[in-house]
């Protein structure tokens, strides 16, 4: 109870941390909005009418505690572009880019631990150094290279073209399987070779570690020691890993992503408001993905403690 | 008399990682007795502790080089098995103590999962029947209340106790040898003889020959029937106990036993 409750006071302290950090970013040194707003030749007087609406004429403490109280409502205000509410563009965005990053997201950890599991088995022989040489080929490759070419092989005539280019027209399992499939192979293989370099240095670490001698002297197989005693073991940097780039990469990753393949989700969308200069949408995103981060850290911390009897 | 338990025939480990491959443990040999506790003594440093894992097979095959004539035990050979065929010996028909209780036990699994695990695999005991076992080993060991014991995870045991989950563990499936290396050393004076006595007990009961690696001789003038000194990865004197405190051949011998000096007369 008094862990649950300074956990909760953390958060808090870091929610205020970083939502103060993005407000001083984005809000009170962010651009000016009064002279998009209103047209060319306007008098002082509607110059102050409009700061005033914007808020812009009232002080730092009240406009902070105003943006959080906006990304705590989901009462964002909406878009400069389109007047579309932002709370209604995040809830057409969102779904679309969780539905685009999920698989491939998971599948590049699971093949990253499952080859990383591998490599540390047959450590100094030739299946590791196989592994070695496809993860450091993988890393080298831009992700351009590696997107495109699989456009290439996959979505054109010059290929297999099995697969759309670009879109998203997804209302059945088909046609999502359909338009999901190349950007996974894309995310699975711009990711794979860090997560395999990185699974696999925790799964050595952890192989030398004192009680894998004791579990071989016991007459342990070398499955059990590296499912059971080596995997349990790296739970902990593994989760880190896994929980701290959801953040990451559902933003560049999506953004990256949705514009290559003209997919409308938010990271499609944060593009098109950075290159607009859509405040309430930028000021929204940054936000909400400051208080993701503190979500994710307390439940990662949750985690930690299922995992490792030490940490409590 | 009879054959020995446990035979080794020109022992010689080196590390690959060096420069120049550098011999830790160089051409030793030795037998131990049936029902024997045989002290191995030697400086930090001297190979006690690469030649009880070469003996087990232990040593990772990527870093080190083993080479023997002969490991035998109980007349099947060792360095002959492949891994497999020693995944069946060890911890069934040999079968070690580490020197540091602290990390020897896996931290996020409890004592009674590490030494139920033990009885699953060599023993084909079922769930329950292992957790059963597991509590009488428990208080074979000497604990009072083995439920408790069973469901702690190591960090939640002091190092005495988690040293004697180690020996329940070593000596679950009641083998021919078992190892000892340095079980004692990171542990206070009264905790220490306990656990060597426990040891030394079990030992007995279940016909278990014990190799002890120390380097107290306090330890080897107690409990041990014989004893080998190693200097600089070779055997320099291997002699009864009595013999080696009362008339030590090796000068190495002779300045290892007067640092306690006195002890010698059990
Ligand atoms: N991982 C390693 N890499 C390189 N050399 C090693 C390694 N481990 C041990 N050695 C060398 O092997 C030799 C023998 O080590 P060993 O651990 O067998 O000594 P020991 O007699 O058990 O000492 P202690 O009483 O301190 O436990 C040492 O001189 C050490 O320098
Ligand atoms: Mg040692």
């Amino acid at each position: 109870m008094r862990y649950a409750l300074s956990k909760l006071a953390h958060g808090l302290f870091l929610v205020l941390g970083v939502t103060l950090i993005s407000f001083i970013l984005m809000v009170w040194f962010g651009p000016d909005q009064t002279y998009t707003l209103i047209g060319k030749n306007a008098n002082p007087q509607q110059i102050a009418e409009v700061r005033h609406e914007l808020g812009y004429d009232q002080p730092f403490a009240r406009r902070y505690v105003d943006y959080v109280a906006q990304l705590f409502t989901l009462n964002l205000g909406a878009s400069n572009s389109s007047g579309e509410p932002v709370s209604r563009i995040l809830k057409r965005t969102v779904p679309i880019t969780l539905a685009l990053m999920l698989p491939g997201f998971i599948l590049g950890n699971l093949l990253g631990i499952a080859l990383g599991l591998t490599a540390a088995q047959h450590r100094g022989r030739w299946t590791d150094h196989l592994i070695n040489g496809f993860s450091v080929t993988g890393m080298s490759l831009s992700f351009l290279v590696i997107i495109i070419l699989l456009q290439v092989l996959l979505s054109t005539p010059y290929g297999l073209n099995l697969f759309p280019v670009r879109g998203w027209q997804v209302d059945d399992p088909g046609s999502y399987l359909k338009y999901v499939t190349v950007p996974t192979l894309s995310l699975i293989l711009v990711t794979l070779g860090y997560n395999t370099r990185f699974y696999r240095a925790v799964f050595v670490d952890e192989s030398g570690k004192d009680h894998i001698r004791t579990a071989r002297a016991c007459g342990a197989s070398t499955a059990t020691i590296l499912w059971k005693h080596v995997l349990k073991n790296s739970l902990v940097p593994v989760l880190t890993r896994i929980m701290f780039s959801i953040p990451l990469i559902v933003i560049s990753g999506s953004l990256l992503l949705e514009s290559y393949f003209g997919i409308p989700g938010i990271g499609k969308a944060t593009f098109d408001a950075i290159t607009s200069g859509d405040q309430p949408v930028l000021k929204a995103v940054v936000g909400l993905t400051a208080v993701a981060f503190v979500l994710i850290q307390i439940l990662t911390d949750l985690l930690y403690r299922l995992v490792d009897p030490r940490i409590s | 008399m009879n054959p020995p338990v446990l035979s080794i025939r020109n022992l010689s480990v080196s590390n690959r990682r060096t420069k120049q491959p550098s011999a830790v443990v160089q051409q030793i040999s030795f037998n131990l007795n049936p029902g024997e506790v045989l002290a191995v003594v030697g400086e930090s440093g001297c190979g006690k502790t690469k030649t009880a894992e070469a003996i087990m097979g232990l040593l990772p095959r990527d870093g080190w080089s083993v080479q023997a004539d002969a490991i035998e035990l109980d007349g099947s050979d060792l360095a002959k098995l492949p891994e497999s065929g020693l995944r069946r010996v060890r911890g069934r028909k040999i079968s070690m103590i580490f020197q540091e209780p602290l990390t020897a036990l896996d931290p996020v699994f409890t004592a009674g999962n590490q030494l139920a695990s033990i009885f699953r695999r060599h023993r084909g005991k079922t769930r329950s029947e292992a957790y059963q076992c597991s509590m009488e080993m428990l208080s074979k060991v000497g604990f009072a209340d083995t439920r408790n014991v069973l469901k702690s995870y190591p960090h939640q045991l002091s190092g005495g106790m988690r040293q004697r989950v180690m020996i329940a563990m070593a000596m679950a499936c009641r083998p021919r040898v078992l190892i000892a290396d340095e079980p004692t050393t990171a542990l206070d004076v009264t905790t220490q003889a306990q656990v060597l006595d426990q040891l030394t007990r079990l030992g007995q009961e279940y016909g278990t020959s014990i190799l002890l690696i120390t380097h107290d001789p306090g330890v080897v003038a107690q409990y041990c029937d014989r004893a080998l000194v190693m200097l600089e990865g070779r055997i320099v004197e291997d002699a009864n106990v009595r013999d080696l405190f009362a008339r030590p051949q090796h000068d190495y011998t002779r300045r290892l036993l007067a640092s306690v000096a006195g002890v010698g007369s059990g």
